[in-house]
């Protein structure tokens, strides 16, 4: 299934977005530059605060630890100096899971929170673009399997990954930024360092739009090209009183 | 005449305090040939503190271990406790062959051990342990996410294997079934609560933390537990020589860096992608005061055990420094650090 974006769904918050894919659907809101509480209030730059929702249940030490991941990868995309002494939230619900998680059948899937990094971190980044906050830059995350016979797959369905079963010998996540740098990694398994190296290539290719060439329309499995191909919509749309004669 | 006009140069500790980052820098990068770059602390950028470790120190564990790395020390202790299979409402399916005993690491029983959750860690970071912790408060982000990260390591790792936390029952052979070997049940499991209690935190709690718990590991000693048809009840036996050791799968271990980007600390004005680049440190085993100053961290768990190295985990976040490139100089230095770790007396195998 393509993956599926909607900015601003909410309209209380100050920006918002849904995003699903590979059946991982999350909500996210931001609301920010807010007032910030004497005890977070940093006198330099603003504060970031993530909270992640499970889809199920009160959050436990899994989706702290993704929380802790989510904001130390948003403080480096963020013009935090641009707001000093101001809080910026993020919250983001997970609303749906594959089939295959939560039936909790005891592979990879059930331990690993590796498969819901991309969908958190691109409805953040979407989340943000909503609301107007000012980046440096922008981000495309991707996960990549490789299976124990070496072979390596972008952006596998759980379905897939519970079908190969004890097939899947290594799990890596990789955000890269627009300027192609590496922000994020997370890899698990067991794998050699040549195969970590092929497998960031093919999340480049999947992240970061094509330097040279002619651009290709409708690219849809490109991250960077989905992302801008959201915005434009959305901007799009706005405009239309303006483009109507 | 007058007192002498105040100086204009700091002690090093209150130049530190004042300004961490130009401190830091102002260490780093210096500008005579004949010193090498040398962190406050005394240490290359590449160099990693000396570990020493103590096992079996705790008397009421099954297996337990002392770890300090510098000024973090770190005490994990590992208790077995007994989960009735009768308690489990959906049972795992099993092997058909619960005899077996060889060498294979090919098994996969990871499904069986992360589906009944028989590895329990939990991290807590002691009353003084960190100027930054305070007491009395639930546990904080780092603890949790620490936690997390243990957990997520022993699972996917697959460190223990499953046949040494069942608990299996063969009833004795009578006349109406001939055939003992499927009448083999699972009457219970271990569940490992592995604790691990943070005395001193100084930086790198993570690879600290994970050494803690391999070692602990491996001096974990289960008493030997039968099923008791008369009594429907797990007995163990208090005898010590009947206890058996856990048996490992390889040897994970972790080695953290952190970048130190100063150019991250000047205004946006200054701000240049091309040289800051340039202006990056990767620092080996940070401390906390390093800590506070990375934004970008780097751990990657390597087993070069069985002769050839595998990569275990990869984490890196918080920064763009470390590209494809610079995590291979990292990986072998990781390599590099698995064999001091290999050496040390409580994980040599």
């Amino acid at each position: 299934m393509a993956p599926q974006a909607l900015l601003s769904p909410l309209h209380q918050a100050d920006g918002s977005a849904t995003y699903s894919a590979n059946g991982y659907s999350v909500i996210g809101a931001v609301n920010g530059p807010v007032e910030v509480s004497r005890r977070d209030e940093l006198p330099e730059e603003a504060a970031i605060e993530v909270i992640v929702r499970p889809a199920a249940g009160v959050g436990s030490p899994r989706e702290r630890h993704l929380e802790s991941l989510l904001r130390t990868t948003l403080q480096h995309i963020i013009l935090t100096r641009a707001h000093p002494r101001t809080l910026i939230q993020l919250t983001l619900q997970i609303t749906s899971l594959p089939d295959e998680e939560s039936a909790g059948d005891g592979s990879a899937l059930s331990y690993s929170s590796l498969p819901l990094l991309p969908p958190l971190l691109t409805t953040a980044l979407l989340a943000l673009l909503s609301a107007s906050i000012p980046l440096s830059t922008t981000l495309a995350a991707a996960l990549v399997a490789i299976s124990a016979t070496g072979k390596i797959k972008c952006a596998p369905t759980a379905a897939e990954m519970v079908r190969a079963g004890p097939g899947v010998s290594s799990l890596h996540v990789f955000a890269f930024s627009a300027g192609r740098a590496l922000v994020l990694a997370e890899s698990e398994g067991d794998f050699e360092f040549g195969a970590w190296e092929e497998a960031c290539a093919v999340a480049e290719e999947a992240c970061c739009e094509r330097v040279a060439g002619m651009e290709v329309d409708g690219e849809a499995g490109n991250g960077q090209a989905f992302l801008r191909g959201v915005v434009e919509g959305k901007v799009g749309r706005e405009m239309r009183w303006r483009m109507a004669v | 005449m007058a007192a002498a006009s105040p100086s204009l140069s700091f002690p090093r500790d209150i130049f530190a305090a004042l300004s961490p980052s130009p401190f830091l820098l102002a260490h780093l990068s210096h500008d005579s040939p004949s010193t090498n770059p040398s962190r406050p602390n005394g240490r290359a950028p590449f160099e990693f503190r000396k570990p020493t470790i103590n096992t079996g120190s705790l008397s009421h564990c099954s297996g337990s271990a002392v770890v300090r790395l510098g000024d973090t020390a770190v005490v994990c202790g590992v208790r077995g406790e007994i989960l009735l299979a009768s308690n489990i409402p959906n049972p795992p399916t099993l092997p058909t062959n619960l005899d077996y005993d060889g060498d294979d690491d090919a098994e996969n029983d990871a499904a069986e051990l992360s589906n009944l959750s028989l590895l329990v860690p939990n991290i807590e970071l002691a009353t003084g342990a960190s100027p930054a912790h305070l007491p009395g408060s639930p546990p904080s982000t780092l603890a949790q996410s620490l936690t997390s990260r243990i957990r997520a390591l022993l699972y996917s790792t697959q460190l223990l294997r499953a046949r040494d936390l069942r608990i299996i029952y063969s009833p004795p052979p009578s006349e109406s079934s001939g055939d003992d070997e499927s009448a083999k049940e699972v009457k219970a499991y271990w569940a490992l609560y592995i604790d691990i209690m943070f005395i001193s935190l100084d930086g790198n709690a993570f690879d600290v933390a994970w050494a803690a718990v391999v070692a602990a590991l491996r001096d974990t000693l289960l008493p030997s537990a039968w099923w008791d048809e008369d009594v429907q009840n797990i007995l163990c036996s208090p005898s010590v020589s009947n206890a058996r050791s856990l048996k490992l799968r390889g040897l994970p271990m972790a080695a953290t860096f952190a970048v130190f980007k100063p150019t991250e600390l000047l205004s946006e004005g200054e701000q240049d992608e091309e040289n800051a680049e340039e202006k990056a440190w990767v620092l080996s085993d940070p401390d906390a005061f390093e800590e506070g100053l990375c934004k970008e961290v780097v751990t990657v768990v390597v087993d070069g055990s069985g002769g050839k190295r595998r990569v275990r985990r990869i984490e890196k976040k918080g920064g763009g420094v470390v590209g494809r490139e610079v995590m291979k100089g990292l990986v072998r230095r990781a390599d590099e650090r698995w064999r001091e770790w290999s050496q040390m007396d409580g994980l040599k195998a």
